[in-house]
Protein backbone atom coordinates (compact mmCIF):
# COMPACT_ATOMS: atom_id res chain seq x y z
CA UNK A 1 0.00 0.00 0.00
CA UNK A 2 2.79 2.50 0.98
CA UNK A 3 4.21 1.42 -2.56
CA UNK A 4 1.23 3.71 -4.45
CA UNK A 5 2.71 6.61 -2.70
CA UNK A 6 5.54 6.81 -4.56
CA UNK A 7 3.88 7.23 -7.65
CA UNK A 8 2.79 10.70 -6.11
CA UNK A 9 6.02 11.72 -5.31
CA UNK A 10 7.23 14.47 -8.06
CA UNK A 11 10.86 14.31 -7.46
CA UNK A 12 11.48 10.69 -8.57
CA UNK A 13 9.32 10.60 -11.70
CA UNK A 14 10.73 8.80 -14.69
CA UNK A 15 9.95 10.21 -17.93
CA UNK A 16 7.31 6.96 -18.31
CA UNK A 17 5.67 8.36 -15.06
CA UNK A 18 5.28 11.79 -16.10
CA UNK A 19 3.32 11.04 -19.67
CA UNK A 20 1.04 9.18 -17.39
CA UNK A 21 0.57 11.78 -15.35
CA UNK A 22 0.03 14.26 -18.38
CA UNK A 23 -2.28 11.59 -19.40
CA UNK A 24 -4.59 11.55 -15.89
CA UNK A 25 -4.40 15.20 -15.59
CA UNK A 26 -3.40 17.54 -18.72
CA UNK A 27 -4.42 20.41 -16.82
CA UNK A 28 -2.63 19.11 -13.28
CA UNK A 29 -0.33 21.57 -11.77
CA UNK A 30 2.72 19.90 -9.89
CA UNK A 31 3.55 22.22 -6.75
CA UNK A 32 5.13 21.82 -3.38
CA UNK A 33 2.73 19.56 -2.44
CA UNK A 34 3.16 15.74 -2.30
CA UNK A 35 0.30 14.55 -4.82
CA UNK A 36 -1.32 15.10 -8.07
CA UNK A 37 -3.43 17.74 -8.09
CA UNK A 38 -6.72 17.86 -10.21
CA UNK A 39 -8.59 20.47 -11.56
CA UNK A 40 -12.31 19.75 -11.54
CA UNK A 41 -13.79 20.90 -14.88
CA UNK A 42 -16.48 23.20 -14.64
CA UNK A 43 -17.66 25.84 -16.51
CA UNK A 44 -16.75 28.92 -15.00
CA UNK A 45 -13.45 30.12 -13.71
CA UNK A 46 -12.95 29.19 -10.08
CA UNK A 47 -10.30 26.37 -9.65
CA UNK A 48 -11.34 23.97 -6.92
CA UNK A 49 -8.33 21.83 -6.29
CA UNK A 50 -8.65 17.85 -4.67
CA UNK A 51 -5.73 17.15 -3.25
CA UNK A 52 -4.84 13.09 -3.64
CA UNK A 53 -2.57 12.55 -0.74
CA UNK A 54 -1.65 9.24 1.27
CA UNK A 55 -3.26 8.62 4.15
CA UNK A 56 -1.94 10.82 7.22
CA UNK A 57 -4.30 9.28 9.57
CA UNK A 58 -1.30 7.15 11.56
CA UNK A 59 0.68 10.25 11.74
CA UNK A 60 -2.51 12.52 13.11
CA UNK A 61 -3.22 9.73 15.40
CA UNK A 62 0.42 8.94 17.25
CA UNK A 63 0.50 12.66 17.57
CA UNK A 64 -3.25 12.46 19.14
CA UNK A 65 -1.73 9.88 21.47
CA UNK A 66 1.64 11.78 22.18
CA UNK A 67 -0.41 14.60 23.24
CA UNK A 68 -3.14 13.08 25.22
CA UNK A 69 -0.67 10.28 27.15
CA UNK A 70 2.43 12.78 27.78
CA UNK A 71 0.56 16.32 27.95
CA UNK A 72 -2.26 15.60 30.32
CA UNK A 73 -0.72 12.28 32.01
CA UNK A 74 2.82 12.18 32.36
CA UNK A 75 3.76 15.45 32.34
CA UNK A 76 0.74 16.76 35.20
CA UNK A 77 0.75 13.24 37.49
CA UNK A 78 5.21 13.72 37.15
CA UNK A 79 4.84 16.97 38.15
CA UNK A 80 2.42 16.35 41.34
CA UNK A 81 4.69 13.48 42.19
CA UNK A 82 7.56 15.30 42.23
CA UNK A 83 6.27 18.29 44.18
CA UNK A 84 4.53 16.41 46.44
CA UNK A 85 7.17 14.02 47.73
CA UNK A 86 9.85 16.72 47.77
CA UNK A 87 7.73 19.82 49.71
CA UNK A 88 4.88 17.78 51.36
CA UNK A 89 6.72 14.07 52.33
CA UNK A 90 5.77 11.40 54.03
CA UNK A 91 4.60 11.60 57.60
CA UNK A 92 6.84 9.88 61.06
CA UNK A 93 5.25 7.15 62.80
CA UNK A 94 4.29 8.99 66.44
CA UNK A 95 2.47 7.30 69.27
CA UNK A 96 -0.97 8.72 69.81
CA UNK A 97 -1.06 11.18 71.67
CA UNK A 98 -3.62 10.97 75.33
CA UNK A 99 -6.70 11.60 75.01
CA UNK A 100 -6.61 11.92 71.17
CA UNK A 101 -8.54 10.37 68.75
CA UNK A 102 -6.86 10.29 65.18
CA UNK A 103 -8.74 11.35 62.36
CA UNK A 104 -9.42 7.78 60.12
CA UNK A 105 -7.34 9.52 57.68
CA UNK A 106 -3.91 10.09 59.82
CA UNK A 107 -3.50 5.99 59.69
CA UNK A 108 -1.61 6.25 56.58
CA UNK A 109 1.64 7.26 55.89
CA UNK A 110 1.99 8.88 52.67
CA UNK A 111 0.23 12.66 51.43
CA UNK A 112 -1.46 11.31 48.34
CA UNK A 113 -3.02 7.91 50.16
CA UNK A 114 -3.94 10.66 53.04
CA UNK A 115 -5.47 12.54 50.43
CA UNK A 116 -7.50 9.97 48.52
CA UNK A 117 -8.71 8.44 52.12
CA UNK A 118 -9.57 11.79 53.07
CA UNK A 119 -11.69 13.13 50.26
CA UNK A 120 -12.65 9.61 47.94
CA UNK A 121 -13.04 7.16 50.20
CA UNK A 122 -15.61 7.08 52.84
CA UNK A 123 -14.85 6.30 56.79
CA UNK A 124 -14.05 2.77 57.75
CA UNK A 125 -15.36 2.42 60.77
CA UNK A 126 -18.38 4.50 59.37
CA UNK A 127 -18.79 1.41 56.61
CA UNK A 128 -18.50 -1.02 59.25
CA UNK A 129 -21.15 0.37 61.41
CA UNK A 130 -23.40 0.38 58.38
CA UNK A 131 -22.54 -3.16 57.43
CA UNK A 132 -23.28 -4.18 60.59
CA UNK A 133 -26.45 -2.41 60.80
CA UNK A 134 -28.10 -4.05 57.40
CA UNK A 135 -26.70 -7.31 58.95
CA UNK A 136 -28.68 -6.98 61.91
CA UNK A 137 -31.95 -5.38 59.83
CA UNK A 138 -31.59 -8.31 57.41
CA UNK A 139 -31.11 -10.64 60.36
CA UNK A 140 -35.01 -9.74 61.88
CA UNK A 141 -35.82 -9.67 57.99
CA UNK A 142 -35.12 -13.32 58.00
CA UNK A 143 -36.20 -14.56 61.48
CA UNK A 144 -39.60 -13.43 60.25
CA UNK A 145 -39.38 -14.78 57.54
CA UNK A 146 -38.75 -18.41 59.41
CA UNK A 147 -41.38 -18.11 61.78
CA UNK A 148 -43.96 -17.02 59.19
CA UNK A 149 -42.43 -20.19 57.57
CA UNK A 150 -42.43 -22.87 60.69
CA UNK A 151 -45.87 -21.36 61.39
CA UNK A 152 -47.59 -22.23 57.62
CA UNK A 153 -45.91 -25.63 57.80
CA UNK A 154 -47.61 -26.43 61.34
CA UNK A 155 -51.19 -25.50 60.29
CA UNK A 156 -50.75 -27.72 57.14
CA UNK A 157 -49.36 -30.44 59.26
CA UNK A 158 -52.62 -29.92 61.69
CA UNK A 159 -54.86 -28.55 59.56
CA UNK A 160 -56.44 -26.97 62.59
CA UNK A 161 -56.26 -23.17 62.22
CA UNK A 162 -58.64 -21.18 60.15
CA UNK A 163 -55.98 -19.30 58.84
CA UNK A 164 -53.86 -19.09 55.85
CA UNK A 165 -54.74 -22.94 54.96
CA UNK A 166 -58.81 -21.52 54.75
CA UNK A 167 -60.40 -20.12 52.53
CA UNK A 168 -63.56 -19.19 52.78
CA UNK A 169 -66.56 -19.96 50.27
CA UNK A 170 -68.26 -16.55 50.22
CA UNK A 171 -70.35 -17.53 46.88
CA UNK A 172 -72.11 -20.50 48.21
CA UNK A 173 -75.20 -17.89 48.52
CA UNK A 174 -75.19 -17.59 44.54
CA UNK A 175 -74.94 -21.25 44.41
CA UNK A 176 -78.00 -21.54 46.25
CA UNK A 177 -79.16 -18.62 44.29
CA UNK A 178 -78.32 -20.35 41.20
CA UNK A 179 -79.93 -23.92 42.22
CA UNK A 180 -83.05 -22.55 43.24
CA UNK A 181 -83.42 -20.65 39.75
CA UNK A 182 -82.59 -23.54 37.62
CA UNK A 183 -85.03 -25.68 39.71
CA UNK A 184 -87.75 -23.38 38.40
CA UNK A 185 -86.17 -23.69 35.06
CA UNK A 186 -86.82 -27.44 35.01
CA UNK A 187 -89.76 -27.17 36.60
CA UNK A 188 -91.03 -24.86 33.59
CA UNK A 189 -89.33 -26.57 30.84
CA UNK A 190 -89.03 -30.07 31.80
CA UNK A 191 -86.05 -32.17 31.30
CA UNK A 192 -86.92 -33.44 27.23
CA UNK A 193 -83.51 -30.68 26.18
CA UNK B 1 26.89 6.59 52.82
CA UNK B 2 29.97 5.36 51.65
CA UNK B 3 33.17 4.88 53.99
CA UNK B 4 34.35 7.82 55.01
CA UNK B 5 37.02 6.32 56.80
CA UNK B 6 40.91 6.84 55.80
CA UNK B 7 41.96 4.39 52.66
CA UNK B 8 43.53 1.40 53.57
CA UNK B 9 44.45 0.79 50.18
CA UNK B 10 43.85 2.43 46.31
CA UNK B 11 41.23 -0.04 46.12
CA UNK B 12 39.39 1.12 48.71
CA UNK B 13 40.16 4.46 47.90
CA UNK B 14 38.74 3.84 44.32
CA UNK B 15 35.68 2.62 46.00
CA UNK B 16 35.17 5.04 47.73
CA UNK B 17 35.44 7.87 45.43
CA UNK B 18 33.02 5.99 43.40
CA UNK B 19 30.22 5.84 45.80
CA UNK B 20 31.08 9.12 46.79
CA UNK B 21 30.67 9.91 43.44
CA UNK B 22 27.37 8.78 43.27
CA UNK B 23 26.14 9.78 46.80
CA UNK B 24 26.79 13.26 47.08
CA UNK B 25 24.71 14.85 44.63
CA UNK B 26 21.84 12.81 45.82
CA UNK B 27 22.94 13.83 50.07
CA UNK B 28 22.85 17.09 48.55
CA UNK B 29 19.80 17.56 47.04
CA UNK B 30 18.37 15.89 50.34
CA UNK B 31 19.95 17.69 52.65
CA UNK B 32 19.28 21.38 51.02
CA UNK B 33 16.54 21.08 49.00
CA UNK B 34 14.28 18.31 50.77
CA UNK B 35 14.57 18.69 54.32
CA UNK B 36 14.30 22.66 55.03
CA UNK B 37 10.76 22.90 52.59
CA UNK B 38 8.98 19.62 54.54
CA UNK B 39 6.92 20.37 57.97
CA UNK B 40 6.76 16.93 59.56
CA UNK B 41 3.61 15.65 60.62
CA UNK B 42 2.44 12.49 62.48
CA UNK B 43 0.87 9.22 61.81
CA UNK B 44 -0.23 6.60 63.71
CA UNK B 45 -0.27 2.82 64.17
CA UNK B 46 -4.38 2.39 64.50
CA UNK B 47 -5.39 0.63 67.87
CA UNK B 48 -8.49 -1.59 68.05
CA UNK B 49 -10.76 -2.14 71.13
CA UNK B 50 -11.02 -5.63 71.87
CA UNK B 51 -15.10 -7.14 71.49
CA UNK B 52 -16.45 -9.97 72.97
CA UNK B 53 -14.94 -13.28 70.96
CA UNK B 54 -17.07 -16.07 69.14
CA UNK B 55 -17.57 -17.64 72.53
CA UNK B 56 -18.97 -15.18 74.17
CA UNK B 57 -21.88 -14.58 71.33
CA UNK B 58 -25.24 -16.00 70.91
CA UNK B 59 -26.22 -18.20 67.94
CA UNK B 60 -28.32 -16.02 66.70
CA UNK B 61 -26.27 -12.94 67.30
CA UNK B 62 -24.94 -11.79 63.50
CA UNK B 63 -23.81 -8.30 64.99
CA UNK B 64 -21.72 -10.44 67.41
CA UNK B 65 -20.67 -12.69 64.93
CA UNK B 66 -19.36 -10.38 62.29
CA UNK B 67 -17.13 -8.36 65.57
CA UNK B 68 -15.93 -11.24 66.22
CA UNK B 69 -14.97 -12.64 62.87
CA UNK B 70 -13.50 -9.08 61.83
CA UNK B 71 -11.44 -9.31 65.32
CA UNK B 72 -10.43 -12.92 64.34
CA UNK B 73 -9.20 -11.70 60.90
CA UNK B 74 -7.12 -8.78 62.40
CA UNK B 75 -5.52 -11.28 65.19
CA UNK B 76 -4.61 -13.88 62.41
CA UNK B 77 -2.60 -11.16 60.39
CA UNK B 78 -0.83 -9.64 63.22
CA UNK B 79 0.32 -13.55 64.06
CA UNK B 80 1.15 -14.05 60.51
CA UNK B 81 3.39 -11.13 61.06
CA UNK B 82 4.94 -12.27 64.37
CA UNK B 83 5.48 -15.71 62.98
CA UNK B 84 7.41 -13.67 59.92
CA UNK B 85 9.71 -11.46 62.00
CA UNK B 86 10.48 -15.03 63.88
CA UNK B 87 10.99 -16.90 61.02
CA UNK B 88 13.45 -13.81 59.61
CA UNK B 89 15.46 -14.09 62.34
CA UNK B 90 15.68 -17.59 62.63
CA UNK B 91 16.49 -17.64 58.52
CA UNK B 92 19.36 -14.99 58.75
CA UNK B 93 21.26 -16.96 61.70
CA UNK B 94 21.07 -20.00 59.78
CA UNK B 95 22.16 -18.84 57.19
CA UNK B 96 24.86 -16.56 58.83
CA UNK B 97 26.74 -19.47 60.62
CA UNK B 98 26.26 -22.23 58.12
CA UNK B 99 27.61 -25.44 59.64
CA UNK B 100 27.58 -24.42 62.72
CA UNK B 101 23.60 -23.33 62.60
CA UNK B 102 22.44 -26.06 64.96
CA UNK B 103 24.40 -25.30 67.84
CA UNK B 104 24.36 -21.56 67.42
CA UNK B 105 20.74 -20.86 66.47
CA UNK B 106 19.31 -23.53 68.57
CA UNK B 107 17.22 -21.09 70.52
CA UNK B 108 15.94 -18.98 67.68
CA UNK B 109 14.96 -22.37 66.06
CA UNK B 110 12.93 -23.80 68.82
CA UNK B 111 11.06 -20.46 69.44
CA UNK B 112 9.79 -20.25 65.33
CA UNK B 113 8.51 -24.08 65.94
CA UNK B 114 6.85 -23.80 69.08
CA UNK B 115 5.33 -20.29 67.52
CA UNK B 116 4.10 -22.27 64.03
CA UNK B 117 2.74 -24.89 65.73
CA UNK B 118 0.75 -22.93 67.90
CA UNK B 119 -0.15 -20.66 64.75
CA UNK B 120 -1.34 -23.88 63.09
CA UNK B 121 -3.44 -24.93 65.91
CA UNK B 122 -5.36 -21.57 65.67
CA UNK B 123 -5.06 -20.63 61.53
CA UNK B 124 -4.16 -23.94 60.19
CA UNK B 125 -6.30 -25.72 57.38
CA UNK B 126 -9.28 -23.48 57.68
CA UNK B 127 -9.44 -23.32 53.93
CA UNK B 128 -9.49 -19.88 52.35
CA UNK B 129 -13.10 -19.34 53.49
CA UNK B 130 -12.43 -20.77 57.03
CA UNK B 131 -14.25 -18.14 59.89
CA UNK B 132 -13.90 -17.20 63.40
CA UNK B 133 -16.82 -19.85 63.59
CA UNK B 134 -14.74 -22.78 61.87
CA UNK B 135 -11.71 -22.30 64.65
CA UNK B 136 -13.82 -22.54 67.34
CA UNK B 137 -15.24 -25.50 66.45
CA UNK B 138 -11.83 -26.77 65.33
CA UNK B 139 -10.77 -25.84 69.03
CA UNK B 140 -13.53 -27.92 70.01
CA UNK B 141 -12.66 -30.99 68.05
CA UNK B 142 -9.31 -31.17 69.26
CA UNK B 143 -10.54 -30.51 72.90
CA UNK B 144 -12.56 -33.67 72.39
CA UNK B 145 -9.89 -35.33 70.85
CA UNK B 146 -7.58 -34.73 73.68
CA UNK B 147 -10.19 -36.18 75.87
CA UNK B 148 -10.55 -39.19 74.25
CA UNK B 149 -6.77 -40.19 73.30
CA UNK B 150 -4.48 -37.71 75.28
CA UNK B 151 -2.49 -34.86 73.97
CA UNK B 152 -1.66 -34.51 70.56
CA UNK B 153 1.06 -36.15 69.21
CA UNK B 154 0.86 -39.54 71.84
CA UNK B 155 -0.77 -41.36 68.82
CA UNK B 156 -4.77 -42.83 69.30
CA UNK B 157 -6.37 -45.17 71.56
CA UNK B 158 -8.63 -47.79 69.95
CA UNK B 159 -12.46 -47.31 70.58
CA UNK B 160 -13.12 -48.98 73.99
CA UNK B 161 -10.13 -47.46 75.61
CA UNK B 162 -11.16 -43.78 74.57
CA UNK B 163 -15.04 -44.83 75.42
CA UNK B 164 -13.92 -45.80 78.87
CA UNK B 165 -11.74 -43.24 79.69
CA UNK B 166 -14.18 -40.42 78.28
Amino acid sequence: MAAWSTLAKPQQTSAVLQGIRRLLAPNATSDLRHGITQQIRCGGGHHKEMFITPSRFQWNKCKDMVHYYVFLGVIPLSLITFFVNIYVGPATLTPIPENYKPKYWEYYRHPVTRFISRYIMPNPQMEYERHMNVLHEEEERRQLYLLEKKVKQLMAERSDYQAYYYSPNTAIKYYRKMKEVKKEENDRQGDNL
Amino acid sequence: MGDNKTPRNIFDGFINAAVTLIDSPVTWFRERVVTPNRESYPWYHQKFRRVPTIDECYTDDVICFYEANSQFKRDKAVDSEILTILRVRMEDCNMFHGPDAEAKCKSLVETYKEAEANWFCKYGDLGFHGNVKDAYMKQKHRMVWERRHGPVGSGMRDAAAAAGDE
